[in-house]
């Protein structure tokens, strides 16, 4: 009977206190939306094509990329991540290319279809909120070349490091182990905030676009 | 009728055989093989005889409590151990050269300057060639924005940045020049120094920095500085990316360590010593003088005075002996390379020192079999003898290959030791152990790949290669390409893969495919082959290999995939006969001695 009410108890408070933070949360992006919450409209925008360059590699972004979202789950700035992961491509000698996906916000689906829009069959996926993974053309969707499903932990170094192993697998040249932090605090920290961004980001798909160039 | 168990207990393996004997008839029934459970020769090997029995007895729907008695093998008293010593090292003073194997250096051709930090952009003076050194705290952008903007009245003629951005600088900049990346110590690198800078063409390595006089065309050295730079190119031969800094004093030396002596003590009471710098080949030479050996000792507090007593250490303990009863009977010694990290070094150079790799084999009291024969009894309740010696039941267990006649001779590869066993038509029989064998091996592609982990070159002496290429596909150490419809673990895409009968195991370092082959054949052949000759000429009526007709590979380094064929071409010089055993026709290899027990046992019951 205790522990019944024990129960209840915890989730009447679980509840309320989500109720308190999407409160909050909403509040801060009421005062977003009125400047830049719209969804895009991007009819007149190119679509992306499938590349034939044996360099290239493509990298997907999330369809709130730049555009609703600026920063990373731990505030890293959009534009310095897609820099970093471009230079570590052309440290290399390959050719970077971004992309935005509008017709999935599933960081496993984005890096696919970044995949089959590269020349050289190689692409990465990040979605808005910096969860990255390392994609090629003939995996299945949830398989994958590398993932780094913890975006909290990822830093501007990291990106440049997952530039440099998707044009490694380009060359078929061995990869160097990236060291990923590991912090089990990570999902509780971060799980609301990361919950809001995927909505938000999910909220931004287009039904009849899948996919645009991208050069913000 | 009688049935009858052949119990061959090896390091790894213990190896059993079932005969039912009818008068002088014996029909083999069946055999099972079980990992030797504890150290060869003691009781803890009874689980894993047991087990192996049972297995044997059950695939003839048998029971242990039917066997007649039980033949147990008496194992070689002898063991080996192996050792290895670096005899030279490379030291770069003053900071006067760079040469490593950065992943992606930029812009290629050489260049001479004279150096300078980033941060003393104000003391350059113009018309004067500069070599350009950054700190990793600068980015890409600037670096590039910096030397453009200077390209009016400063020349700068190649880069050597800290960072991983050769590349990216390389595509920013407005006139191309080489330059070098990944340098880690570029606090060391002197300023106003008159330098050369070379980037190797991607698929090649550099010409000119590897080159005596292409260092002494660039820098303009006198006949003098061009001898004293020689290791230097030296130490750059196969660098994808280089720069050598003149400096006054700062060269770079090669020192041969104080290695010490080896003493070879002969059985006629002679010693005969040799200092071990002189190399493999003068150590094995003056052993062939020594003839057959007492002892062998090293200097007292020198290198290879440490390594044997390290060794000798090692053998007391695992036979129970003092260390001073240790006698070693055999050395094998063996050149070989291994890549050191250079001290001194600005990027992380290594180079190839001189090592001399050493087995050694030491004789020891008989291993205690009885005691295991007894325990064995007990438990079963079935008679055991420890019956014959292992080299010559190997022997009449090898006769049952078909194709083979007397003379025949056996050798056993084995972890330790190379063993030889030689028998004539009139049933006489020579036997010897030679130090080296598998284990050196290891050590060999251990140290010369430089690896970290003894169990990696263990796997590596042990499988074939292949590199995955792609998903879908990858080529074999053979040239051969493999396809796969289901793709491969994207794990192992890009990597060298060895290949285990049931799985891929990732080579974790990063060395080319082919070069571990080579490394890995050359190891196999300096020890195999040279200890395979030596012991059958010691078996051979007067040490004449011509006389042996037939040799067979038993044990378990005869199912290596590769070291029976470069036996077979070797010795077919001598035109021996000499393939994989194939005992009783169907077993391979393996359980020679144990078919052998089981053969013996007819004659001992009549």
């Amino acid at each position: 009977m205790a522990g019944e009410k024990a129960v209840k108890y915890n989730e009447q408070v679980i509840e309320e206190v989500v109720a308190q933070v999407i409160k909050e949360v909403m509040k801060q992006r009421g005062v977003e939306q009125t400047t830049q919450g719209k969804k895009e409209d991007y009819s007149d925008a190119k679509v992306a094509t499938k590349g034939t360059d044996p360099k290239e590699v493509v990298i997907g972004v999330g369809p709130a990329f730049q555009t609703q979202i600026h920063r990373t789950i731990n505030g890293l700035d959009l534009g310095q991540v897609l820099d970093e992961v471009k230079a570590g491509i052309e440290e290399e000698g390959m050719h970077p290319r971004v992309v935005k996906i509008l017709k999935t916000s599933d960081v496993c689906f984005m890096g696919l279809e970044a995949a089959k829009l590269s020349g050289s069959g190689i692409g990465i996926g990040i979605q808005s909120k910096g969860t990255t993974v390392i994609h090629q053309k003939d995996l299945y969707p949830l398989s994958n070349l590398e993932l780094f499903p913890q975006a909290p932990l990822m830093s501007l170094e990291t990106y440049r490091k997952v530039g440099k192993n998707s044009a490694k697998y380009v060359k078929g040249e061995r990869v160097t182990p990236i060291t990923v932090e590991n912090d089990p605090m990570t999902r509780p920290k971060y799980q609301v905030k990361a919950a809001l961004m995927h909505i938000k980001e999910t909220e931004c798909l287009d039904e009849k676009i899948p996919y645009i160039e991208w050069n913000a | 009728m009688s049935l009858v168990a052949g119990v061959d207990i090896g390091n790894s393996t213990t190896e059993v055989c079932i005969g039912r004997i009818e008068g002088g008839d014996i029909r083999f029934l069946s055999s099972a093989t079980h990992a030797t459970t504890g150290i060869k020769g003691t009781v803890d090997n009874i689980p894993g005889i047991v087990s192996a029995l049972e297995e044997a007895m059950g695939k003839v729907r048998l029971s242990t409590s039917d066997l007649e008695y039980i033949r147990l093998n008496e194992s070689a008293p002898v063991i080996g151990d192996t050792a290895m010593e670096t005899i030279t090292e490379t030291i770069i003073t003053d900071s006067s050269m760079i040469g490593h194997n950065p992943s992606t250096p930029a812009g290629v051709g050489t260049a001479v300057g004279y150096t300078i930090h980033i941060e003393n952009l104000s003391k350059m003076v113009a018309d004067r060639p500069y070599i350009l050194v950054v700190g990793k705290e600068y980015g890409y952008e600037k670096v590039a924005e910096v030397v453009n903007s200077l390209g009016g009245y400063i020349k700068i003629v190649g880069l050597i940045l800290q960072a991983d951005e050769a590349v990216l600088v390389w595509n920013r900049l407005d006139k191309k020049i080489p330059i070098v990346d990944e340098v880690l110590r570029i606090d060391k690198i002197p300023d106003e120094k008159m330098a050369a800078i070379e980037v190797a063409m991607s698929g090649q390595v550099i010409r000119q920095l590897s080159n005596p006089y292409g260092i002494a065309t660039l820098l303009g050295l006198n006949a003098e500085e061009t001898r004293l730079v020689t290791p230097i190119a030296k130490s750059l031969i196969g660098k994808k990316s280089a720069v050598v800094i003149k400096t006054l004093h700062g060269y770079i030396a090669e020192n041969v360590l104080p290695a010490g002596e080896l003493y070879l003590k002969g059985e006629d009471g002679k010693e005969y010593a040799v200092n071990v710098d002189a190399g493999a080949e003068k150590i094995m030479a003056l052993s062939n003088v020594a003839g057959r050996l007492s002892d062998v000792q090293g200097q007292k507090n020198t290198n290879v005075g440490n390594m044997f007593d390290r060794m000798k250490d090692s053998m007391s303990r695992l036979t129970g002996e003092t260390k001073e009863s240790i006698h070693i009977t055999d050395v094998l010694a063996i050149d070989t390379l291994a890549p050191v990290q250079i001290a001194g070094a600005l990027a992380g150079e290594t180079c190839m020192e001189k090592a001399v790799g050493i087995a050694a084999m030491v004789k020891t009291q008989q291993l205690p079999m009885r005691k295991i024969a007894e325990e064995l009894q007990r438990q079963l309740n079935v008679d055991v003898a420890v019956a014959g010696v292992e080299a010559a039941m190997a022997l009449l267990g090898a006769c049952t290959t078909p194709g083979t006649r007397l003379p025949l001779a056996i050798i056993d590869m084995g972890g330790g030791s190379t063993d030889a066993a030689m028998m004539d038509d009139a049933g006489n029989m020579r036997m010897t152990h030679k130090a080296g064998a598998g284990e050196l091996v290891t050590l060999l592609i251990q140290t010369e790949l430089g690896l970290k982990d003894r169990n990696e070159a263990e796997l590596l002496k042990k499988y074939p290669l292949a590199k995955v290429e792609s998903l879908y596909h990858m080529r074999l150490e053979s040239g051969e390409m493999q396809f796969f419809a289901e793709s491969i673990d994207p794990r192992y895409y890009g990597c060298v893969v060895m290949l285990a009968p049931d799985r891929m195991i990732r080579v974790e370092e990063d060395i080319p495919m082919e070069r571990i082959v080579e490394v890995r054949r050359d190891a196999k052949r300096k020890v195999f082959v040279k200890n395979v000759v030596r012991a059958l000429q010691e078996v051979a009526e007067n040490g004449d290999l011509k006389r042996i007709p037939n040799v067979v590979l038993v044990g378990g380094s005869a199912e290596d995939f590769e070291v029976p064929e470069m036996l077979t071409e070797s010795l077919s010089q001598y035109r021996i006969v000499c393939g994989r055993g194939n005992i009783r026709a169907t077993e391979g290899p393996r359980n020679a001695v144990a078919t052998g027990l089981v053969m013996s046992g007819t004659s001992a019951k009549r």
